[in-house]
């Protein structure tokens, strides 16, 4: 327990022992629909390991009793309009209803009356997650970065710590921000976070052995930006991007992030080496992700092709910024030789369909890939339409993959390390602020309806007022601590070498 | 309580301890009744001074608060509590532990609230400082003859809150307003605490509970140890050995360098340099680290190292009247003057943040009082308030040029502050103009560098209610509807985000959804410049279906003084309005046009009216008059003012060099 953490502890503690086990109310009216809750827990199935999914009822109630029914027994739960269920109560009923599921009544006191609506199930899947993930915690900000942080959270439980925090190294003008973060194999001993402006570099952990690296070489258009880290080698493809932002004076999209420049490269870790995996022209590279086995690399590419010399790239790609579309493409890599071939389209968005297919995440047996779909560009945390697709890497068909899915946007998928839970970054609960939400992928290819990820307070995402951006699982915690972070952030990036 | 603290110095009751002997050579004990009776008179007299005098200086001390802040600094303190943020919600919470300091920032961010009525946020500051000020006379046991000096910290808290100038929109520390009062109290009462041990463990317990304070109260922890250890050091209430003395002088001084740094890795958001100073405000922006502003504060910490060193209650001769009574009066005069020099009384600053409030209100009418009122040139956001106020009303074409256009960017003058409009009142007037997207873009651009606040919350929920983002709009008023002053605001609009058609119904946003509902789609960016923005988007672009829309483009081009883009505007005015009176504005410049470019429209046929001729008759004679003077064209203008200044003819020629910022 973090020191700083004691006052909420306190007061919630105050809370969960006014809360109690409240008796189930007797001649409550029947309410012939399922209860108003936030977050949405009804129906949805979780892993055996999840913390508790508390929540809060909307029904204008001011009690609410739960009472939730499993395997041999059942226990009430409710304080106000919340249900809160103690750790060790939801671990219980978690172990005997695996497999099975979770039985919810909720009753509602409305108006002085008590009201009671159609139970709910929580399925409990016979799998479990891993317990970490991690996510970039901003603001839907669009250049300012004053606050940004790298966060980990303890999915089995609702602990929560910084992994880096830029405010640790610099403010202001001497302001940092931190881009993504990538894992080898859902391991932290070898992973990494990028960082711009002042002291930028690469932050990489080799082997437990953290360094900073300057990506950018004279032959490259920037730093290293989206990575992935080799599934078996220390090589990490990155794309490299010139990017800027533009704004909608109207559109709900609210804001374009575009490339007009983009290649792919491959950093060497051992031997500090960057070379180029494509650089096209004509084309823009993005979104490199590995399949399990390491032999092949699938990025996303547009091609867009600058017509008016007499203006500038960032203003031809404003003013045509809609007929940015990419396609997902495969490369054979030889992880002996280093070399790419037989670069060709699996997924082709843009020409079939006139789709944008962006952030490619492959499932860890290989024979499935996410991605995200939208009219057009790279961004689509930016873009309401974006959905979620499935391809099937044998028969090259996608699907959209429905229960993950909202009118929203949603992005950023990736797979557990079981290859059993998908997880997306979506906006559906107000269309600006991103939450991960977790859906089931059982054994015959269903995936079942998909939830947020829990809080212990059940209204904390309308009161919080940042996003969490990128989610990635992880089976382990960072086992460097932020001071070393800012330490090593605060000290030169070694220069990457360039190599042909 | 330890003898020498009681207050009963009567004659014939011999002390208990050494450390209240009298100063007078001979003791109580030794006189006969008559001198007892003498000594008598003599103490109640002194002490009848002595709380006089305590009393004067709590008075002036209430009264320089009250007049200070209150009746100086209203405006100041509205929007300062504006600024800031406060949800009873947990999460707000825990964001504000994640620095040392963190619980004394979320209790100032909760009294910060009551700003939202002046007098009444002045109220509680004040009853905090009149305790603290008798709790530090408590604590370090001085006469009330010295209360003056014992005030100068609060005159420091009063300094710090009115020197701040433009920084009122650039703090980060979400309860800076109410931090300083707070922990100042919190330090005086802990020393007072401390002043009240008998036994060494009990003095070593309390010194171990300040040092672990740490975490919630931060700088406020830190300078209770120390004004302990220079308390136990200078006046100890209680005869140790020397060694025990030395032990708990030296803890406190010790845990004030040890704590943070026991703590330090539970604050991963915190660099090295900050773990002595967190919960300190620091007056930084992207380029300028001002101390101006941070000294009251640096001094609040060092003043009371010194009370140890003030006579004691006891003290006669140090207590004499005539020493005292012009000690306190030289004070408080040197305090009301600091604070005077102190108050950041440029007019533009508090008649912008009137304006900012009055327009947020839709208070037309007084945004354009407080513009006729101003007694030189505007801000650049004062122009744009002004402009909108008279969109509102409908006054463009007859008012825009009565109202004073000239106009600069704000300046802190004791300090180089580069204030950026985008960070003051640019989101409310991007609102104005219907760009919803761009005024919640700034609200988020801004909260991400100075923290949440009830202002952007407020503007991000109407910007989302117009967008049509009713789950957005929900979750804004969802938390402003835990605050203690914007719920009714908040419940008012709730219903609308269930039942999106009745933002009919409310008229204040009838207006702003015009401009938005006819506002075409487009991918730009301002570059961070609200005005040049605004001017280059309305004055380009060409609507026929909204009026009001086409109003604004008309007043733009005009204001751009660009001859090409006015003559469309002005015939699509004239075709929307077929039958009504042309605006004189509009028949100015049309006239002045005409005959700059006849080349382009022939103004011939045209209808002006006989005011308009006339006056660009006399002003071209005026000012070929004087500059046929040799006057240059700035004097000119600045001469012909009085007369021309209200016509678009003098806008064109001398409302010059305007930038935006």
């Amino acid at each position: 327990m973090k020191l700083r953490n004691i006052i909420p502890s306190l007061l919630l503690a105050a809370l969960l022992s006014a809360c109690d086990h409240p008796t189930v109310p007797t001649n409550a009216q029947k309410e012939d629909r399922l209860p108003v809750i936030t977050p949405d827990f009804t129906e949805v199935t979780v892993p055996s390991n999840i913390c508790p999914l508390n929540f809060a009822v909307q029904e204008g109630a001011t009690d609410v009793v739960a009472h939730v029914s499993y395997p041999g027994g059942s226990q009430t739960f409710g304080s106000g309009t919340k249900v809160i269920i103690e750790e060790n109560d939801w671990k219980e009923m978690l172990s005997k209803a695996e497999g099975k599921n979770l039985k919810v009544e909720v009753y509602a006191k409305v108006n002085g009356t008590w009201k009671a609506f159609s139970p709910f199930n929580i399925y409990i899947a016979p799998d479990t997650i891993d317990s970490y993930i991690s996510y970039r915690v901003i603001q839907p900000s669009y250049v300012a970065y004053e606050k940004l942080s790298i966060n980990e959270r303890n999915i089995t439980n609702f602990d929560e710590r910084e992994i880096y925090n830029n405010m640790s190294v610099s403010t202001e003008d001497k302001g940092q921000c931190i881009n993504c973060h990538s894992y080898q194999n859902f391991k932290t001993d070898n992973m990494l976070f990028h960082m711009r402006q002042a002291y930028g570099g690469t932050m990489i952990v080799n082997n437990g052995t953290l360094k900073k690296i300057d990506l950018k070489t004279e032959e490259t258009i920037s730093a290293g930006v989206y990575p992935a880290w080799h599934p078996t080698r220390n090589l990490i493809a990155f794309s490299t991007n010139k990017t800027g932002q533009s704004f909608h004076t109207k559109d709900l999209n609210k804001i374009e992030v575009q490339d007009t420049e983009s290649d792919l490269i491959l950093y060497d870790v051992d031997k500090n080496e960057v070379s180029i995996i494509s650089e096209l022209e004509d084309e823009l590279e993005v979104f490199p992700t590995w399949s399990p086995d390491g032999k092949t690399l699938y990025f996303c590419s547009a091609k867009f092709e600058y017509k008016n010399d007499s203006i500038a790239k960032e203003t031809e790609m404003i003013q045509r910024y809609k007929e940015v579309k990419y396609n997902i493409y495969a490369a054979d890599f030889n992880p002996d030789t280093k070399e790419f071939s037989n670069m060709h389209v699996i997924y082709n968005a843009a020409d079939s369909l006139g789709k944008s297919a962006t952030l490619p995440r492959v499932s860890p047996d290989g024979r499935h890939l996410l991605f995200a779909q939208a009219e057009y560009g790279c961004f689509h945390v930016w873009h309401n339409d974006a959905d979620i697709y499935m391809l099937d890497l044998k028969t090259l068909k996608a699907e959209p993959v429905k229960n993950v899915n909202s009118d929203r946007s949603e992005s950023y998928p990736t797979w557990s390390s079981n290859g059993r839970w998908i997880m997306v970054d979506s906006r559906r609960q107000d269309g600006n602020y991103t939450r991960p939400y977790i859906a089931y992928y059982d054994r015959q290819g269903k995936v079942h309806k998909a939830f947020v990820l829990p809080q212990k307070d059940p209204n904390f995402y309308t009161f919080y007022l940042r996003c969490f951006n990128r989610p990635e699982f992880m089976v382990e915690p960072v086992k460097v601590t932020p001071q070393e972070f800012a330490k090593k952030a605060k000290e030169d990036a070694i220069p990457a070498k360039y190599a042909k | 309580m330890n003898s020498n603290t009681t207050k009963h110095g009567t004659a014939g009751k011999a002390p208990k301890s050494p450390a209240i002997q009298p100063t007078s050579p001979k003791s109580p004990a030794m006189d006969t009744p008559k001198a007892s009776d003498k000594a008598t008179d003599n103490t109640q007299k002194r002490r009848s001074t002595n709380i006089s005098i305590a009393l004067l200086v709590t008075a002036s001390i209430i009264a320089m608060g009250y007049y200070f802040l209150v009746v100086q600094n209203s405006d100041t303190l509205f929007m300062a509590q504006n600024k800031s943020f406060f949800t009873t919600d947990e999460t707000f919470l825990r964001e504000c532990m994640k620095r040392p300091g963190g619980f004394i920032n979320w209790a100032a961010s909760f009294f910060n609230q009551f700003f939202y009525y002046p007098a009444l946020g002045s109220t509680i500051m004040i009853a905090f400082w009149a305790a603290s000020l008798w709790l530090s006379k408590v604590a370090y046991r001085v006469s009330g003859s010295w209360m003056a000096v014992l005030s100068l910290p609060l005159v420091c808290i009063l300094v710090s809150m009115i020197d701040t100038g433009y920084w009122l929109f650039y703090l980060k520390h979400t309860g800076y307003w109410f931090c300083a009062t707070l922990g100042y109290f919190f330090a005086t009462l802990m020393v007072c605490l401390q002043s009240y041990t008998r036994k060494w463990v009990d003095s070593v317990i309390l010194t171990v509970i300040t040092a672990l304070s740490y975490p919630f109260m931060g700088w406020y922890s830190l300078l209770a140890l120390l004004y302990t250890a220079a308390m136990l050091t200078f006046r100890p209430h209680k005869k140790y050995g020397k060694k025990t003395r030395i032990s708990i002088i030296s803890l406190p001084i010790a845990a004030a360098i040890a704590i943070p740094l026991v703590f330090q890795p539970y604050y991963p958001e915190l660099r090295p340099e900050q773990i002595w100073t967190s919960g300190l405000t620091f007056f930084q922006s992207d380029a300028l680290d001002s101390f101006y502003p941070q000294l009251p504060l640096i001094m609040l910490a060092i003043i009371p190292l010194t009370f140890s060193f003030l006579p004691r209650t006891k003290q006669a001769k140090a207590n004499k009247p005539a020493i005292t009574i012009p000690l306190t009066i030289a004070i408080l005069a040197a305090s009301f003057f600091w604070a005077k020099e102190s108050d950041f009384q440029n007019y533009n600053y508090h008649a912008e943040m009137r304006m900012y409030c009055a327009a947020e209100a839709q208070d037309w009418d007084k945004v354009l009082e407080e513009m006729s009122a101003l007694p030189g040139d505007a801000s650049r956001e004062m122009v744009l308030l002004k402009n909108v106020a008279l969109l509102n009303k409908g006054e463009m074409g007859t008012k825009m040029y009565r109202y004073n256009n000239n106009g600069d960017n704000p300046k802190n003058g004791f300090d180089t502050l580069h204030v950026h409009m985008v960070q003051v009142g640019a989101p409310l007037i991007y609102y104005y103009h219907g760009k919803t997207n761009f005024a919640s873009r700034w609200c988020i651009e801004n909260s991400v560098e100075f923290g949440p606040s009830f202002d952007n919350i407020k503007l991000q929920a109407r910007c989302a209610l117009i967008n049509g983002e009713m789950d957005l709009a929900r979750k804004y008023l969802d938390i402003l509807a835990t605050s203690t002053f914007y719920k009714d605001w908040a419940n008012k609009l709730l219903p609308i985000t269930s039942n999106p058609e009745l933002i009919k119904e409310y008229p204040e946003f009838d207006n702003v959804r015009e401009l938005w509902s006819h506002m075409g789609t487009t991918l730009d960016g301002d570059n961070g410049l609200c005005e040049m923005y605004l001017l280059n988007y309305f004055s380009n672009t060409m609507n026929k279906d909204s009026k009001l829309l086409q109003e604004l483009t008309l007043n733009y081009a005009m204001v751009q003084k660009d001859i090409q883009l006015f003559w469309p505007r002005f015939f699509q005015y004239a075709h929307l309005h077929a039958g009504e009176n042309m605006p004189t504005h509009y028949q100015e410049a049309a006239y002045l046009y005409g005959h700059l470019e006849p080349q382009n429209v022939n103004i011939n046929g045209m209808p002006f009216d006989k005011n308009v001729v006339d006056r660009y008759e006399g002003f071209q004679r005026l000012s070929q008059s004087l500059l046929a003077q040799g006057m240059d064209a700035k004097t000119v203008g600045e001469n012909m003012k009085s007369t021309y200044g209200d016509t678009f003819y003098w806008f064109y020629f001398f409302c010059r060099d305007i930038h935006s910022y």
